[in-house]
Protein backbone atom coordinates (compact mmCIF):
# COMPACT_ATOMS: atom_id res chain seq x y z
CA UNK A 1 0.00 0.00 0.00
CA UNK A 2 2.71 2.60 0.88
CA UNK A 3 4.13 2.70 -2.64
CA UNK A 4 0.84 3.54 -4.16
CA UNK A 5 0.78 6.03 -6.69
CA UNK A 6 -0.70 9.45 -5.16
CA UNK A 7 -4.27 10.17 -6.74
CA UNK A 8 -4.83 14.26 -7.13
CA UNK A 9 -7.27 13.71 -4.25
CA UNK A 10 -4.26 12.28 -1.87
CA UNK A 11 -1.91 14.81 -3.10
CA UNK A 12 -4.53 17.73 -2.30
CA UNK A 13 -5.27 15.72 1.24
CA UNK A 14 -1.64 16.14 1.78
CA UNK A 15 -1.23 19.77 1.11
CA UNK A 16 -4.32 20.76 3.24
CA UNK A 17 -2.64 17.75 6.50
CA UNK A 18 0.38 19.49 6.04
CA UNK A 19 -0.77 23.41 6.24
CA UNK A 20 -2.56 22.26 9.23
CA UNK A 21 0.66 20.68 10.64
CA UNK A 22 2.29 24.20 9.80
CA UNK A 23 0.03 26.16 11.86
CA UNK A 24 -0.83 23.75 14.40
CA UNK A 25 -0.01 25.13 18.23
CA UNK A 26 2.92 23.59 20.39
CA UNK A 27 3.15 23.96 23.86
CA UNK A 28 6.82 23.76 23.75
CA UNK A 29 8.90 27.14 24.09
CA UNK A 30 11.91 27.62 21.86
CA UNK A 31 14.41 28.81 24.02
CA UNK A 32 16.39 30.46 21.68
CA UNK A 33 19.56 32.95 22.82
CA UNK A 34 19.66 36.39 21.69
CA UNK A 35 20.89 37.55 18.36
CA UNK A 36 23.42 39.62 20.13
CA UNK A 37 24.23 36.72 22.35
CA UNK A 38 24.48 34.39 19.47
CA UNK A 39 26.24 36.73 17.46
CA UNK A 40 29.54 37.05 20.54
CA UNK A 41 29.15 33.43 20.69
CA UNK A 42 29.93 32.94 17.14
CA UNK A 43 32.75 35.40 17.41
CA UNK A 44 34.38 33.93 19.86
CA UNK A 45 34.47 30.27 18.25
CA UNK A 46 35.21 32.00 15.56
CA UNK A 47 38.45 33.41 17.20
CA UNK A 48 39.44 30.18 18.98
CA UNK A 49 39.17 28.03 15.82
CA UNK A 50 41.84 30.60 14.13
CA UNK A 51 44.25 30.70 17.23
CA UNK A 52 44.16 26.44 16.64
CA UNK A 53 44.76 27.07 13.18
CA UNK A 54 47.80 29.49 14.01
CA UNK A 55 48.55 27.14 16.74
CA UNK A 56 48.75 23.84 14.84
CA UNK A 57 52.06 24.25 13.02
CA UNK A 58 53.85 24.74 16.18
CA UNK A 59 51.84 21.87 18.10
CA UNK A 60 52.70 19.87 15.42
CA UNK A 61 56.88 20.42 15.45
CA UNK A 62 57.33 20.04 19.32
CA UNK A 63 58.09 16.55 19.55
CA UNK A 64 60.51 17.08 16.67
CA UNK A 65 61.78 20.08 18.57
CA UNK A 66 62.55 18.55 21.72
CA UNK A 67 64.05 15.19 19.92
CA UNK A 68 66.77 17.54 17.77
CA UNK A 69 67.65 19.08 20.87
CA UNK A 70 68.05 15.85 22.86
CA UNK A 71 69.85 14.74 19.74
CA UNK A 72 72.36 17.96 19.74
CA UNK A 73 73.42 17.35 22.81
CA UNK A 74 74.10 13.89 22.96
CA UNK A 75 76.52 14.68 20.13
CA UNK A 76 77.66 17.80 22.08
CA UNK A 77 78.77 15.34 24.37
CA UNK A 78 80.30 12.50 22.72
CA UNK A 79 82.40 15.64 21.04
CA UNK A 80 83.37 17.28 23.76
CA UNK A 81 84.34 13.84 25.72
CA UNK A 82 87.46 13.70 24.72
CA UNK A 83 88.63 17.16 25.47
CA UNK A 84 86.86 17.22 28.53
CA UNK A 85 88.63 14.22 29.62
CA UNK A 86 92.15 14.70 28.44
CA UNK A 87 93.53 15.71 31.83
CA UNK A 88 92.89 12.43 33.92
CA UNK A 89 95.63 10.54 31.83
CA UNK A 90 98.15 13.52 33.06
CA UNK A 91 97.23 13.39 36.83
CA UNK A 92 99.78 11.50 38.72
CA UNK A 93 99.78 10.89 42.12
CA UNK B 1 31.00 37.87 6.62
CA UNK B 2 27.59 40.07 6.64
CA UNK B 3 27.29 42.57 9.64
CA UNK B 4 25.88 41.19 13.23
CA UNK B 5 22.94 43.66 11.89
CA UNK B 6 21.63 41.94 9.05
CA UNK B 7 22.24 38.37 10.76
CA UNK B 8 20.63 39.73 13.62
CA UNK B 9 17.32 41.06 12.06
CA UNK B 10 17.59 37.23 9.89
CA UNK B 11 17.59 35.55 12.83
CA UNK B 12 14.61 37.52 14.64
CA UNK B 13 13.02 36.89 11.32
CA UNK B 14 13.42 33.01 10.96
CA UNK B 15 14.76 31.50 13.89
CA UNK B 16 11.46 30.67 14.93
CA UNK B 17 10.22 29.15 11.89
CA UNK B 18 13.37 27.22 11.57
CA UNK B 19 13.44 25.60 15.38
CA UNK B 20 9.74 24.79 14.64
CA UNK B 21 11.00 22.32 11.26
CA UNK B 22 13.16 21.01 13.64
CA UNK B 23 11.14 20.83 16.69
CA UNK B 24 8.32 19.08 13.86
CA UNK B 25 10.72 16.59 12.59
CA UNK B 26 12.49 15.94 15.98
CA UNK B 27 9.66 15.85 18.06
CA UNK B 28 12.12 17.33 20.86
CA UNK B 29 12.22 20.74 22.21
CA UNK B 30 15.62 20.60 23.81
CA UNK B 31 16.89 18.67 20.28
CA UNK B 32 15.56 21.83 18.67
CA UNK B 33 17.26 24.66 20.56
CA UNK B 34 20.22 23.10 20.36
CA UNK B 35 20.28 22.24 16.67
CA UNK B 36 18.95 25.98 15.66
CA UNK B 37 21.74 27.39 17.61
CA UNK B 38 24.33 25.45 16.12
CA UNK B 39 22.95 26.03 12.71
CA UNK B 40 22.99 30.08 13.41
CA UNK B 41 25.87 29.88 14.91
CA UNK B 42 27.52 28.38 12.16
CA UNK B 43 25.70 30.92 9.68
CA UNK B 44 27.16 33.84 11.56
CA UNK B 45 30.70 32.07 11.25
CA UNK B 46 30.19 31.30 7.57
CA UNK B 47 32.89 33.18 4.99
CA UNK B 48 30.86 33.91 2.11
CA UNK B 49 27.13 33.14 3.44
CA UNK B 50 24.56 34.03 0.79
CA UNK B 51 23.94 38.33 0.76
CA UNK B 52 19.62 37.80 -0.26
CA UNK B 53 17.27 36.70 2.16
CA UNK B 54 16.11 33.81 0.58
CA UNK B 55 19.54 32.61 -0.14
CA UNK B 56 20.28 32.85 3.32
CA UNK B 57 16.99 31.37 4.42
CA UNK B 58 17.99 28.10 2.26
CA UNK B 59 21.29 27.88 3.51
CA UNK B 60 20.42 28.44 7.35
CA UNK B 61 18.02 25.21 6.64
CA UNK B 62 20.39 23.44 5.09
CA UNK B 63 22.65 24.11 7.90
CA UNK B 64 19.70 22.57 10.10
CA UNK B 65 19.22 19.89 7.85
CA UNK B 66 22.18 18.37 7.75
CA UNK B 67 22.82 18.81 11.44
CA UNK B 68 19.19 16.38 11.92
CA UNK B 69 21.12 14.55 9.19
CA UNK B 70 24.09 13.44 11.55
CA UNK B 71 21.67 13.00 13.98
CA UNK B 72 20.19 10.28 12.67
CA UNK B 73 23.56 8.85 11.50
CA UNK B 74 24.77 9.17 15.14
CA UNK B 75 21.46 7.66 16.40
CA UNK B 76 21.61 4.34 14.02
CA UNK B 77 25.43 3.57 15.16
CA UNK B 78 23.82 3.71 19.01
CA UNK B 79 22.40 0.35 19.50
CA UNK B 80 20.92 1.46 23.09
CA UNK B 81 18.77 3.94 21.36
CA UNK B 82 15.31 3.81 21.97
CA UNK B 83 13.17 3.39 19.16
CA UNK B 84 11.89 6.12 17.60
CA UNK B 85 7.92 5.46 18.12
CA UNK B 86 9.00 5.55 21.96
CA UNK B 87 10.54 9.09 21.68
CA UNK B 88 8.53 12.12 22.41
CA UNK B 89 8.67 15.36 23.93
CA UNK B 90 7.08 16.09 27.32
CA UNK B 91 5.77 19.27 26.05
CA UNK B 92 4.83 18.17 22.67
CA UNK B 93 0.67 19.05 22.09
CA UNK B 94 -0.64 15.34 21.50
CA UNK B 95 -4.38 16.15 21.27
CA UNK B 96 -3.72 17.22 17.75
CA UNK B 97 -4.29 14.60 15.43
CA UNK B 98 -2.02 16.32 12.92
CA UNK B 99 0.44 16.36 15.03
CA UNK B 100 0.14 12.61 16.45
CA UNK B 101 -0.35 11.74 12.96
CA UNK B 102 2.93 13.37 11.84
CA UNK B 103 5.12 12.22 14.58
CA UNK B 104 4.21 8.61 13.86
CA UNK B 105 6.83 8.73 10.55
CA UNK B 106 10.02 8.44 10.50
CA UNK B 107 12.01 11.34 11.32
CA UNK B 108 13.60 11.62 7.66
CA UNK B 109 9.92 11.13 6.59
CA UNK B 110 8.94 14.07 8.29
CA UNK B 111 11.75 16.28 7.63
CA UNK B 112 11.43 15.59 3.50
CA UNK B 113 7.53 16.19 3.85
CA UNK B 114 8.33 19.45 5.70
CA UNK B 115 10.63 20.62 3.89
CA UNK B 116 8.60 19.45 0.51
CA UNK B 117 5.81 20.98 1.46
CA UNK B 118 6.06 23.71 3.98
CA UNK B 119 8.97 24.88 3.28
CA UNK B 120 8.54 24.28 -0.76
CA UNK B 121 11.84 23.51 -1.20
CA UNK B 122 13.08 21.49 -4.70
CA UNK B 123 14.57 17.92 -4.78
CA UNK B 124 18.18 19.28 -5.22
CA UNK B 125 17.83 21.90 -2.00
CA UNK B 126 16.31 18.62 -0.32
CA UNK B 127 19.26 16.38 -1.20
CA UNK B 128 21.49 19.14 0.02
CA UNK B 129 19.86 19.31 3.35
CA UNK B 130 19.00 15.89 4.44
CA UNK B 131 22.32 14.15 2.67
CA UNK B 132 20.78 12.08 0.54
CA UNK B 133 21.82 11.53 -2.72
CA UNK B 134 19.73 13.44 -5.63
CA UNK B 135 18.23 10.59 -7.42
CA UNK B 136 17.01 9.23 -4.31
CA UNK B 137 15.21 12.55 -3.01
CA UNK B 138 11.74 11.61 -5.67
CA UNK B 139 11.78 8.24 -4.39
CA UNK B 140 12.20 8.78 -0.79
CA UNK B 141 9.39 11.68 -0.93
CA UNK B 142 7.12 9.87 -3.22
CA UNK B 143 7.33 7.10 -0.12
CA UNK B 144 7.33 9.70 2.54
CA UNK B 145 3.99 10.64 0.66
CA UNK B 146 2.27 7.17 0.52
CA UNK B 147 3.75 6.64 3.96
CA UNK B 148 1.71 9.54 5.32
CA UNK B 149 -1.37 8.90 3.32
CA UNK B 150 -1.47 5.24 4.86
CA UNK B 151 -1.35 6.45 7.77
CA UNK B 152 -4.05 9.54 7.30
CA UNK B 153 -6.39 6.16 5.96
CA UNK B 154 -5.67 3.97 8.69
CA UNK B 155 -6.51 6.71 11.34
CA UNK B 156 -10.06 7.50 9.16
CA UNK B 157 -8.80 10.99 8.70
CA UNK B 158 -9.71 10.58 5.12
CA UNK B 159 -12.23 8.72 2.66
CA UNK B 160 -10.91 6.09 0.88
Amino acid sequence: MTNGELTTADEQLLTTFMQRLRAAPFDAVPRMPDARVLWLKAQLIQRWDNQRQVQRPLDVMEPFEVAAGLAAAVLLLIWSMPSAFAWIPRLTF
Amino acid sequence: MLSEHVLGEFYQRHGRSVWTYVFRVTNNAADADDIVQEAFLRLFQADTPPSDDEGLRRYVFRIAGNLLADRWRKQKRDERHAPESARHDSGETRDLDVVRVFSSLKSRERALLWLAYVEGENHEDIADSLRVGRASVKVLLSRARARLRDVLRARGIVEK
